[in-house]
């Protein structure tokens, strides 16, 4: 294996790397601090915590280019953008969740969460086919396993098994929905078979169900809810956000391929329907969020609010193959429910407990959870007015139905208002749990984070940052060019590269990616 | 159908329909020779190097060493278990399922529709039986570990089915499925021993 190999290796499985790296550095510090020294699991924690900022720096230093993508043999890992932008702000969200959540086990999560986000970035990279889906949803369960262990709590375990079901139902799924895309191509010479129109209807429908049963959209919002209910927040907020929103890029790039292979409007009600269970979970999760007093279940239910968006999204990908506001708001969604994890982690670690009747005056007594909330207030109601606020209008728009996008709007200003609720309790007079409880002075490393991360994630969830969560799909296959040769012109024979006159081309021009025949998932032009 | 072709599917489908009916033992028997000869029929199609079909029966072998029960090879009771009258007993206890498994595979030998036509008959028709015999425990069933089993008998039907139209699945994508044959055996397990030592406690 050559030098340059290795390199490329390095930088296609950064994040898979650094996560098996901590495998060997949480036994090490232990080790090295004694098991039983009670600074063992803070030296573990910090170690973690490092590694987590270390793949978002690596990830975005390794970048998506075709420099970073390894083919051996038939294998091919080719890391995309979408995936990158995930790993660099999942390293630093879970990082600073991490050392929010402190305590024994903080280590152990932090551990997870490099699994988690490589397990997402190694999905995003793999160009086509039944892996990256299945690599997801187990992922998923895994996670779920793994967060759940530590005690035995047969809320948790009930909530794992209940993830083992749904990840095992998924599958045959997908697999469906392979079948009916590979026949559409028979469909459209064979006039004897099923409509391109009503094959792609079935695909459609089979591929979303991954998504919507996989983001907790009504009437799965079940599993969602008792994730957040009962698992630690890095596990809740990977297994029923982070994973979800990866698999709805996928989602989305097949669904947005698909519509645009097909001439014919799509059969069966399947735009309309995944409209209407957007706009349903929208205000199903707002309602539910305005009425529980749990402070882990109003969050869940916002996540539930979230995955409503990701219908709504996947609905406007079938409508409007072209436009990228679908894929654009999965990101914000995602930082803006990890923000609301980080209050609750911050939250329930000061006061240990998670109902809202005794949490009165919280804001006034740890101002940097005050702020933590009100940045992901600001994240969910996306402002100021910009990028994200602009493509969710675009979704309901191209819904074209007014009476859903009412709904939707409405269930959006109702989240906006049970969140509001969480504040207006922070600064009303402390209660006894509240006034008892041990706080640490502001001008620490844990506090400064908290704020720093907050205001962060906030400015990337509301559009102030310039980011972008593929916008464009999924990266298509990069250039080949021969070892050696890396910053070389790409090959004259690529397939769209326009031939201008006084233009080189450049590895950046990207060739379109039409949709394949062989009835594989595959991203989206 | 070739002649071990056959054979590999009736033991497929036996094995499926004993691992979601049987009582411990057999059941965790009947999974692994339900993993060993789905693995055999789905590897058999244009993979030379073989490297599939190693990943899988790799993967499946890691999954049932940490998921089986300890107890599982008592030696009299593992004879009592497997006995031919213990299996033959516990079919019959199970008309629904063997006559489901029956369907699926009649089922699945009528070539449908397009692509369908074109595929595997051996593959389509255990792919389907599998599938008919696994879903409605995975769907309806409250014990842990007989869903366990019932998700190893879906995704091994699953992907029979899948390659009895697309072929033997890439390297990558054999390696997240091993993977996930592993987590659903390991998360099973370990979700069922936490419930038990929880009930236990109380």
């Amino acid at each position: 294996m050559t030098e340059e190999v290795i390199l490329t290796a390095i930088r296609a499985l950064f994040p898979v790397l650094t996560a098996l790296t901590s495998l060997a550095l949480v036994p090490l510090i232990q080790l090295w601090r004694g098991s039983k020294r009670d600074d063992a699991a803070t030296y573990a924690t910090l170690g973690v915590q490092f590694l987590l900022l270390g793949t978002s720096v690596g990830a975005a230093l390794a970048g998506a280019g075709y420099l970073s993508t390894l083919r051996i043999g038939q294998i091919t890992i080719d890391p995309s953008e979408p995936g990158r932008l995930l790993v660099l702000l999942g390293g630093i969200v879970f990082a600073v969740i991490v050392g929010a959540g402190e305590g024994r086990r903080a280590g152990t999560m932090g551990q997870i969460a490099l699994f988690g986000i490589a397990a997402i970035d190694l999905a995003l990279a793999i160009p086509s086919g039944i892996a990256p889906i299945a690599l997801l949803l187990f992922a998923s369960l895994s996670i779920s396993g793994a967060a759940a262990s530590g005690k035995d709590d047969v809320g948790r375990a009930r909530a794992v098994f209940r993830d083992l079901r749904t990840v095992s139902l998924l599958l045959p799924a997908v697999v469906v929905a392979e079948i009916l895309r590979t026949a559409i191509s028979y469909a459209a010479v064979d006039a004897s078979y099923a409509t391109p129109a009503s094959l792609a209807a079935g695909t459609a429908l089979g591929v979303s169900i991954v998504l919507i049963v996989a983001a907790g959209v009504f009437p799965f919002h079940g599993r969602l809810i008792k994730i957040f209910e009962s698992l630690p927040i890095v596990g809740s907020l990977l297994v029923a956000v982070w994973i979800p929103s990866a698999l709805a890029l996928i989602v989305m790039g097949e669904l947005s391929a698909l519509s645009s292979s097909i001439t014919d409007p799509l059969g069966g009600a399947i735009v309309p329907g995944i409209l209407l269970v957007g706009a349903a979970t929208l205000v199903f999760g707002a309602i539910s969020a305005l009425l529980h007093d749990d402070i882990g279940e109003i969050v869940g239910f916002i996540a539930v609010g979230n995955a409503g968006w990701l219908a709504l999204a996947a609905a406007a990908a079938l409508q409007s193959p072209t436009d990228t506001s679908s894929r654009l708001i999965v990101l914000p969604g995602m930082l803006t429910t990890s923000l609301f994890g980080l209050w609750l982690v911050s939250v329930r670690r000061r006061y240990g407990t998670t109902s809202i009747r005794e949490l009165g005056g919280w804001a006034r007594r740890t101002g940097a959870n005050g702020i933590a909330l009100t940045a992901a207030i600001v994240a969910l109601a996306a402002l100021p007015p910009g990028v994200v606020l602009a493509a969710r209008l675009n979704l309901l728009l191209l819904g074209g139905n007014p009476l859903i996008a009412l709904f939707a709007v409405i269930g959006q200003l109702m989240l906006v208002v049970a969140a509001a609720r969480l504040l207006l309790i922070g600064i009303t007079p402390q209660s006894q749990t509240v006034h008892e409880a041990e706080t640490r002075p502001f001008a620490n490393i844990i506090t400064f984070s908290l704020v720093a991360g907050s205001l962060f994630v906030a400015a990337a969830a509301a559009g102030w940052l310039a980011l972008e969560s593929g916008g464009t799909g999924a990266l298509p296959p990069a250039p080949s060019v021969s070892p050696g040769a890396s910053f070389g012109p790409a090959p004259t024979g690529e397939p769209s590269v326009e031939p201008t006159p006084s233009a080189t081309a450049s590895p950046e021009v990207s060739p379109s990616v039409s949709p394949s025949g062989s009835g594989e998932i595959s991203p989206a032009p | 159908m070739p002649g071990l072709e056959l054979l590999l599917v009736l033991i497929a489908i036996l094995s499926g329909t004993l691992a979601v009916t049987s009582a411990s033992r057999g059941a965790w028997f009947a999974i692994a020779i339900l993993a060993l000869s789905s693995s055999a029929l789905e590897f058999s199609i244009g993979d030379p190097n073989r490297i599939g079909l190693i990943l899988r029966l790799s993967a499946i072998g890691i999954g049932l060493v940490a998921a089986v029960p300890e107890n599982l090879f008592e030696r009299e009771a593992l004879r009592r278990d497997l006995a031919m009258s213990t299996l033959v007993l516990t079919l019959r206890e199970h008309p629904v399922v063997v006559a489901s498994a029956l369907a699926g595979l009649l089922l699945g030998l009528v070539p449908l529709a397009l692509p369908i036509e074109s595929s595997s008959d051996a593959l389509r028709a255990s792919g389907i039986a599998l599938l008919v015999v696994g879903l409605p425990p995975l769907l309806t069933s409250r014990f842990i570990e007989a869903t366990t089993r019932a998700a190893v008998v879906t995704l091994a039907g699953t992907m029979l089915l899948r390659t009895s139209i697309f072929g033997a699945i890439d390297p990558l994508g054999a390696l997240a499925i091993g993977a996930g044959f592993i987590c659903i055996l390991v998360v099973g397990g370990s979700v069922a021993t936490r419930i038990s030592n929880a009930e236990e406690e109380r």
